[in-house]
């Protein structure tokens, strides 16, 4: 209200108005020079000594930006962007309540802006234990054995084991809480002795699974995203819908054939006793009879076969939605020899959770599948008789024949006389020259 | 998008015809800078390689690199259409299905259009490196051809022999041999009829006459013929097009088979 009133009455300020908005339009849509101003949604906990920081990625150890606060840990960005098919881009523009403000400051700063890069990063909490453990995993195995030595070293030791290039691990371990929340996170997973005033930590594979086991319970109890849910979980449990189909089929076909027996009697009575009108009206009635009888038996075993087919209980959709929520973790967080060695000995027999029944599930599923897929072939199999056979075969040598006369007109006499041409002594020219 | 003008649709004709014989199946390779073709006959020991320069046509216009995959004795039969001092205008899309040609006739006001299918190739591109070759033979492309015609009717292969005398063109068959020897000359009046001989070292090598031949159908495109020679590498066979426009044959020679 206050600023309405202060602004209209006097027409120069209006003016300036008018003017600062057309200029602030003319503003806007300057070409930035260089890269496009990105769009972040921060964590609203993240407090104002939050930097955006560069650390090894726990998965591939190259140079990634994270968001760390002193206070509340460190976040991860997740890059959303549409597929660049759909350019899109943002129009960002301040608050209301600033734009007040900046009238009176004739527009100096524009006040809406439209940037050409489209994506949008999400900063969400990551775990600092999985940016710690590639250097606590990193140990070559001794010769000889498996088994992996270990050695108890303090956490700036271990971290001195990550890539240094271009890393701002050691400053932000300068900050006591974020070191402090590091050494809690190393302590979940490894084994420690105290050793003097310091910790001595050594990884725990045990423990590192059964953290991760712990994730991905979580995960999945909370429901997967329903692209996951939809693609490895849905998908994978799915019964072939063939096998419904073609039981279906059949059992049509059995009640078609009951009804042509049904109704044959009582066409052969029409013949025999043309007579009197009413054995034929009865016959009649006898056929619509059969026919929707057949009707309904056609559409009974089709429900019954919905029923029937294979569906997963709720307990292998659950071991499945767990199995799919620690392979996600496993490949986005954890490197790749690590991951193998993980998953082995989490979904492996003696492992943290027993899957048999999801093995039982899937491993029925397997050979329901390829059972439909026999049917099918049988199917084909059963319409084609011989003579069929004999014309496909006629028919495909009679295609080859013109095939081959179509290519020969699509060359040219001289292509065909150099055909004969003797090349003996010859190199090949990718002899002489490289293959691009 | 590919838009090109020619002023005259018979250099493509011509092109085309002294290629189609050599190959079946190529691309075009259109881009910014012009338009490319490489391909290998069928035994691989013949390459072909063509550049019209953006420059030869106007206007000309590639927005995006286009491979027009075309059967040349189909391009043959829709450049048959192009009467004496048509102009071409040649279309294609992004991702082409077909190629389209224009045909125009200044004369008589006379306009006919084709669209020619296209189709896929998948083919092997080889880097060619620039070579110095020991002997550069420039001389008038008939001359050439009919070298190679004459001496064909005798032999199936010819020997190329370049020495500080002169290049000397052999050839041993049934019936019996011949040969054709070349001195530098040069003829102020007509200078199309220059024979150039430059030789850093002496050369001989044998190659296919029926492939040779087939090379020579280019003739019609160029007065002048380049030949390049060293010995253990391909023969290289150049016909000078309008600017820096060029069509190039490559042959293998033949080596240690001298029945």
């Amino acid at each position: 209200m206050a600023r309405t009133r202060s602004t209209k009455p006097s027409t120069a300020a209006s003016a300036t108005d008018s003017d600062s908005t057309k200029s602030k339009s003319t503003i806007a849509l300057v070409s930035h020079a260089g890269e496009a101003p990105k769009v972040f949604i921060l964590p609203s906990t993240a407090t104002s000594g939050a930097r955006i920081v560069t650390l090894p990625n726990p998965r591939s150890s190259q140079p990634s930006r994270y968001l760390a606060c002193p206070e509340t840990g460190i976040y991860e960005f997740t890059k959303i962007a549409t597929p660049k098919s759909v350019p899109r881009s943002w129009l960002i523009e301040a608050a209301p309540a600033s734009n007040g403000a900046e009238t009176g400051n004739q527009g100096a700063n524009p006040s809406a802006q439209v940037t050409m890069g489209s994506e949008l990063f999400v900063a969400t909490a990551i775990d600092p234990l999985f940016l710690v453990l590639p250097a606590l995993a990193d140990a070559q195995p001794s010769k000889g054995s498996d088994e992996v030595k270990r050695l108890f070293l303090s956490s700036d030791d271990h971290l001195d084991k990550l890539p240094q290039e271009s890393s701002h691990l050691s400053e932000i371990m300068r900050w006591d809480t974020t070191r402090r929340l590091v050494e809690s996170r190393m302590g979940a997973i490894c084994d420690t002795v105290e050793a003097g005033d310091e910790s001595m930590f050594r990884l725990n594979e045990k423990k590192l699974v059964d953290a991760i086991f712990q994730k991905a319970k979580r995960m999945s109890e909370s429901g997967l995203p329903p692209s996951m849910e939809e693609k490895f979980v849905k998908k994978v449990l799915q019964a072939p819908m063939m096998h419904r189909v073609v039981r279906t089929g059949e059992s049509q076909l059995s009640s078609n054939s009951d009804v042509g027996s049904g109704s044959s009697t009582p066409q052969t009575d029409l013949a025999t006793s043309q007579s009197t009108i009413s054995t034929t009206e009865t016959s009649d009635t006898a056929v619509s009879q059969a026919s929707t009888a057949a009707t309904s038996v056609a559409e009974e075993p089709a429900e019954e076969n919905f029923a029937s087919a294979l569906q997963a209980s709720p307990e292998v959709v659950e071991q499945q939605r767990l199995k799919v929520a620690f392979e996600f973790i496993c490949s986005s967080y954890v490197a790749p020899v690590l991951a193998d060695k993980l998953q082995k000995s989490f979904s492996g027999a003696g492992g943290l959770k027993d899957f048999s029944l999801l093995n039982d599930y899937i491993a029925s599923l397997e050979k329901l599948r390829s059972e439909t897929m026999a049917v099918r072939a049988q199917d084909y199999g059963r319409k084609r008789n011989q003579d069929e056979l004999d014309d496909e075969a006629r028919m495909e040598k009679k295609r080859k024949l013109e095939e081959e006369k179509k290519k020969k007109a699509s060359e040219s006499r001289g292509v065909r006389d150099l055909k004969k041409v003797n090349t003996s002594g010859m190199k090949k020219l990718s002899h002489f020259f490289q293959k691009k | 998008m590919l838009e090109a003008r020619l002023e005259q649709a018979s250099i493509l004709k011509k092109v085309v015809d002294a290629i189609k014989d050599l190959v079946q199946d190529c691309n075009f390779d259109c881009n910014d800078s012009g338009i490319a073709l490489q391909a290998m006959d069928n035994s691989h020991v013949a390459l072909v390689s063509m550049m019209l320069k953006a420059e030869g046509f106007s206007p000309y216009r590639c927005d995006r690199n286009i491979a027009l995959g075309v059967n040349l004795t189909s391009l043959t039969k829709v450049l048959r259409a192009a009467q004496g001092e048509d102009m071409l205008t040649i279309k294609a899309e992004d991702a082409p299905d077909v190629l389209n040609l224009v045909f125009e006739s200044s004369e008589n006001d006379r306009i006919s259009e084709y669209d020619l299918k296209l189709m896929d190739i998948d083919q092997e591109h080889l880097g060619i490196p620039e070579t110095e070759y020991a002997a550069t033979i420039t001389m008038p492309a008939a001359e050439f051809r009919r070298i190679c015609t004459d001496l064909a009717a005798m032999s199936e292969s010819v020997g190329i022999e370049a020495s500080k005398d002169g290049v000397k063109f052999s050839c041993n068959g049934d019936i019996g041999n011949g040969s054709v020897t070349l001195r530098s000359h040069t003829n102020i009046d007509k200078p199309d009829l220059n024979v150039d001989i430059e030789l850093t070292e002496p050369v001989s090598l044998t190659f296919s006459l029926k492939y040779l031949v087939n090379f020579c159908k280019a003739a019609a495109l160029s007065n002048q013929v380049k030949i390049c020679l060293s010995s253990e590498v391909p023969l290289l066979v150049e016909y000078n097009l309008s600017g820096s426009s060029y069509l190039r044959f490559y042959l293998a020679p033949k080596i240690g088979d001298e029945e």
